[in-house]
Formats: structure tokens, C-alpha cells, sequence
């Protein structure tokens, strides 16, 4: 394209990165934010912060806890339950509606079965972390699609970004803070991308490896010819899945979950199973799904039991083969679903320095042509800027409000046939649009106005958690729920950091204006 | 660099790259099929070369001098690989 391969991929580094920028931003946001997607659960459903040690005591399915998931589940062609953990101390109950397909959910006490107190939300696991794989835009996948396009953006930039890269050993070392604006970015920019980029390329292609179903259906379609659903017929082979049909007539009472977990355990070789699904409960072709944990391993591995629910026979038993098996491995190493907090808190400040490269990339791209574009009366440095406002600080507003809706709404909220958990996310999108109209009138000093109310709105939020729940700090601290504790906390360091940057860019600007003052009076003054 | 220029370069590049990888991941998939692995692993295992190849497609789409080529590469590519594949199938 350009005469050298460095140069080509210049142009591909700037282009790709000033036009897919934005999007990519949404998703490292909303991924590093889904490393904690649990904790943002506790501290948005406080019905279910129960101590985390009350997880280390044996949990017994059967009597209270299966009474009452059959009472909740009553109809329900399926339900299910995870069994209680560190970060979710609660039993998870959930099942399909019939007549409406949406799944219902409540938590239940790990001892006595009793249902907590429920709040209508999506909050991390429902909301946040499905905006970072599909944007929740479900129509034809067209969301997930848009994230395997910024994904593979991404391994280009990464790339792009290395070959273009001259002295990279030297600039790890480099970072002028005070210098302006545009040297400081590059900086930072080359830094976080220099430092963070083995995180950056292997996040980005297991990203979108977990969705190849999706992304290459040529794969099974030519090796399935005959079927007539060939996805189906390969995740039946190669994902496990096993499926018996309903045979609509009444069968025996369900039999002991403790037994099978127990039976599980065995044949596992101590692993343990996490999740327990009963299908078609109540039908005499009634059976009951056993799927093992992958707190202790990096693999999400595929490892499936299947007893009949009536007599505890085993079905059948899934393993998955040595390929797929990578493919879960890669996986793992995206979702980062195993025990280990400091791996977690590394993943999610890989995820945060992701943050810091792409604003700094953009940002660079707006001051090096800020100057030729304001005298030549073009209009890309307006466009990208409010684009960048609205994508940086407008997200973290939206984010904020999402929070912050969460702790306002009545429990039993509704609106325009919306529930309160429907409600929660028309705040956050309403919130965002209302960030990008403010950034399209403001201008520059969009910035310095958002980043103010990113401030707020953090203190805000934590603010409205004590209020609500009475739990401060001091209380979550002292009573062990650490997740609720860690969310308060980065949301005050949010607001200390956000007010911090906001104070020096509303001094920079009133600086700013006060030489233009000065320059204007002196101009005046010699011209008369 | 002409406007229709670049146009046609991340056209041909992004979607006429994928066109490209896809049916080779197919003719992967129909060639591994008939090896000693099982069915579902021959897919698997042609979905997750598909990354690695429109990676490569990718970079070279959009460091190939001339967009003539680029297209003209990647059509016979597709034609050939489909072709290929649905031999193989």
C-alpha cells in the first residue's frame, strides 16, 4: 500500500485505531469491569451479601433448598442451581419461564433455603458482562459480531503497533507528564501498549476464539452436510449436551441431588460440581445435568454428568476431546473464572492499562492535528472529539448512572412497560446519549465537565450504598463482605483520581485563557 | 491514496478476507474430517486456525502494494478453496 511495510502499517495503526477506538474502548471497559462482574452483583443486589464464609460450610440440596426451587421453578421446563462460593455466597436459582422465555432468578440461604430478599437487576453478570461480548445488541448477533471485528482490530493494532514501534526497549522508560499534552499521551500511550501488550494480544485473540461457533460457520457446515442443523449436531459432539425428550407424563419425585453431587465427586476424582440442572422436572423422562467447577483449573473444562432424576441412574457421561479442550483452555484464560484474587486484580488492571492505551491513542491523534485542522477548517478533530468524550468519560458516566439508578429505584419500579431491572439500563443509555450531546455542543471543555461528573457521581454512588444499606465501609470492612467493600473502595479512588484530573484541566483552561487575555490586551495596546 | 482506493482496500481486505479465510477454514475442516480425528475435533480445529489465517490475510491485505492485486488474489483464493472444499466435503 505505502511503499514500505512500516509505513503501511502506520497509516493501518492510526486509521483502524482512530475508527474502531471507541468501540474497543466500550469492550476493554466493560471486560475489565467483568472480572469483578460477581462483586458488582453483591453490591447491587444487597439481598444476597451474606458473609462469604458462610460458603465454606457444607451446602445440603436436598429438603429446603429443593423444595424451594421446585416451588419458584413450579411449570418451568427447566431450573437450575449454582451452588454457593467465595464470591457468590448465596445459592443461585434460576429458571425458564414458559410463557414468557425470560429466566427468573432469586437467591436462596445456603443453610436454611429461606429465598433473600430480591432485587430486579441485570447488574454485572446480566448487564455489564454481556455488553462486552454483544453490546446488547441481540438482533442477528450483530453485537457479537461487532466485538469479533474489534477484536480482530485489536490483534491488528497490536501488531500494526509493535512493527511501527522503533525504539520500544528505550520508551519503556519514557514518560514526561508535564511535557504537553501530545508528548505526554504518546507516552503513556507507548508505555501501557509496550508494558501491557502480551495481556492485550492473548486477551484479544481467547476473546474471540470463545464465540468460533459464531464466527466460523463454514467450520461445521461442510463437516455436517447431511444435518439439518449442523451447529447443533456439532456442539452435541463436540460440547457435550446431552438431551432426552420430554416424554409429557407425570414421573417419580425427584431423587437425592446430594447423592449424585456425591456420585460426581467420585467420578471426578474429587472435582466437584457447581452447577445442577433439573430438565423437565416432573416428567417421567425427567433428568438432572451435573456440570464440574472450574474454580481450581485454568480450563473451563466441559466435564458433564447426566443422572436420571428419578432414580439417580447415570445417563451419561461428557468429556471434552484434546482440541476442544485447548479451545476451553484459551477460554479460561479469558474469562478468568478460577480462585485466585491476585490474578484477578492483575487481570482487571491489565484491563484498566488497556483503558489508559486507548484514551491516550486517541488523544494523541486529536492534539497532533488539533492546530492543522482548526486552520484549514476541517471538521475530523471536532467529530473524534466528541466521539472520544463520549466513549472515555461518557461511558463512565453511563456506568456511574447505572449504578446510581440502581440504589434510587423503588424495588417494585416500572415504567413504560419496563421493569426496575429494564429501568437500570434505560439510565445508563439515556445517560450516555445525553454524554455524547453534551460532548458534540461542548467541545474541548466537554472533557474537564465530564470528568467532573465522573467524580460525583462516584462519591454519589457510594454515597447512596450507605444510605440505602446502611453498609459503610467501615461495617462492610469489619463484617468480611469484601466485595461490597472493594467497590466502595474503587469508587472513592475513581472520584479522588477523577476530581484530581478535572481540577487540573479547569486549571489548565482558565490558564489558557488568561494568556489569551494577555495576548489580546497586549495586541491591542502596541496596535494603538 | 484515493478515497474509492481506500474504500476498496478495507472492503476487500476485511470482507473479502473473511470470504477468503471462511472457505479455507471449510476445506481445513472437510480435509481434517477425513483424517484420524473426530468430526467435531476437525472443526474445532479449523475454526481456531481461522483466527491465525485472517490475521495474516488481514496484514497482508493492507500492505499489498496494489488493490487490483489484492482483489484479484483473494477472488481466485475463494473460487479455489471453495472449489476444493466442495470436493472434499
Amino acid at each position: 500500500m505505502e511503499p514500505t511495510f512500516r509505513k503501511s502499517m502506520a497509516w493501518l495503526h492510526t486509521w483502524a485505531g482512530v475508527l474502531i477506538g471507541s468501540l474497543l474502548f466500550a469492550i476493554f471497559w466493560m471486560g475489565a469491569l467483568s472480572v469483578f462482574d460477581r462483586e458488582i452483583d453483591r453490591w447491587m443486589m444487597p439481598g444476597t451479601r451474606l458473609a462469604p464464609a458462610l460458603a465454606q460450610q457444607p451446602v445440603k440440596l436436598d429438603g429446603p433448598i429443593t423444595e424451594a426451587a421446585q416451588r419458584l421453578a413450579q411449570g418451568a421446563p427447566e431450573w437450575f442451581i449454582r451452588l454457593p462460593s467465595e464470591r457468590v455466597p448465596a445459592v443461585e436459582l434460576r429458571w425458564r419461564d414458559e410463557a414468557s422465555k425470560a429466566m427468573g432468578r432469586r437467591y436462596l440461604h445456603p443453610q436454611t433455603g429461606a429465598v433473600l430478599e430480591h432485587t430486579d437487576t441485570l447488574a454485572g453478570t446480566g448487564f455489564i458482562f454481556p455488553f462486552h461480548y454483544s453490546l446488547h445488541l441481540k438482533w442477528k448477533d450483530v453485537g457479537v459480531w461487532l466485538v469479533g471485528m474489534a477484536g480482530m482490530a485489536m490483534l491488528l493494532l497490536v501488531v500494526s503497533g509493535l512493527v511501527i514501534h522503533r525504539r520500544i526497549f528505550a520508551d519503556f522508560f519514557l514518560f514526561r507528564p508535564r511535557k504537553h499534552l501530545q508528548r505526554a499521551s504518546l507516552d503513556l500511550h507507548n508505555l501501557t501498549g509496550v508494558l501491557a501488550m502480551p495481556f492485550h494480544f492473548v486477551s484479544a485473540l481467547s476473546g474471540v476464539v470463545i464465540l468460533f461457533t459464531i464466527y466460523w460457520p463454514s467450520s461445521y457446515l461442510v463437516a455436517y452436510p447431511q444435518v439439518k442443523d449442523a451447529r447443533q449436531a456439532f456442539s452435541a459432539e463436540g460440547l457435550g449436551q446431552y438431551r432426552r425428550a420430554k416424554a409429557s407424563n407425570p414421573g417419580e419425585p425427584l431423587a437425592s441431588l446430594d447423592a449424585m453431587l456425591a456420585s460426581a465427586h467420585q467420578q471426578w476424582h474429587g472435582g466437584r460440581a457447581d452447577f445442577v440442572r433439573a430438565w423437565h422436572p416432573g416428567d417421567v423422562n425427567s433428568y438432572v445435568e451435573l456440570r464440574r467447577s472450574y474454580a481450581d483449573m485454568l480450563t473451563m473444562n466441559l466435564d458433564q454428568l447426566y443422572f436420571d432424576a428419578s432414580n439417580g441412574v447415570l445417563l451419561h457421561s461428557f468429556e471434552a476431546a484434546p482440541i476442544m479442550t485447548s479451545q476451553r483452555f484459551m477460554t479460561g484464560l479469558h474469562r478468568a473464572q478460577w480462585d485466585h484474587w491476585w490474578l484477578r486484580w492483575l487481570y482487571f488492571g491489565a484491563g484498566i492499562t488497556g483503558c489508559v492505551m486507548i484514551a491516550t491513542g486517541l488523544l494523541v491523534w486529536l492534539e497532533s492535528r488539533r492546530a492543522s485542522h482548526a486552520r484549514k477548517g476541517l471538521a475530523g478533530v471536532r467529530l473524534v472529539e466528541a466521539l472520544a468524550v463520549f466513549s472515555v468519560p461518557g461511558i463512565f458516566i453511563a456506568t456511574l448512572v447505572f449504578f446510581v439508578a440502581n440504589r434510587l429505584l423503588p424495588q417494585d419500579a416500572a415504567f413504560a412497560e419496563q421493569g426496575r431491572a429494564g429501568l437500570e439500563m434505560a439510565a445508563f443509555y439515556i445517560a450516555w446519549i445525553c454524554a455524547l450531546i453534551h460532548a458534540a455542543v461542548r467541545g474541548r471543555a466537554a472533557w474537564r465537565e465530564q470528568i467532573w461528573a465522573v467524580g460525583g457521581l462516584a462519591l454519589l454512588a457510594v454515597l447512596l450504598n450507605w444510605v440505602t444499606t446502611g453498609h459503610h465501609l467501615v461495617f462492610t470492612l469489619g463484617h468480611g463482605l469484601g466485595a461490597v467493600a472493594g467497590m466502595d473502595m474503587l469508587l472513592l479512588a475513581a472520584a479522588v483520581l477523577a476530581i484530581a484530573v478535572a481540577r487540573r484541566l479547569t486549571r489548565q483552561a482558565s490558564d489558557a485563557r488568561s494568556t489569551l487575555v494577555t495576548e489580546l490586551a497586549n495586541s491591542t495596546t502596541s496596535h494603538a | 491514496m484515493t478515497a474509492v482506493n481506500v474504500g476498496l482496500r478495507v472492503i476487500g481486505s476485511v470482507g473479502g478476507g473473511y470470504a477468503f479465510t471462511a472457505t479455507l477454514v471449510a476445506l481445513l475442516s472437510a480435509a481434517l474430517s477425513r483424517a484420524e480425528i473426530s468430526r467435531s475435533e476437525a472443526v474445532t480445529a479449523a475454526a481456531l486456525m481461522g483466527y491465525v489465517l485472517y490475521l495474516a490475510v488481514l496484514l497482508w491485505g493492507f500492505s499489498v502494494r496494489s488493490v487490483t492485486r489484492l482483489w484479484a488474489l483473494l477472488a481466485s483464493g475463494t473460487a479455489l478453496a471453495s472449489a476444493l472444499a466442495f470436493l472434499m466435503r
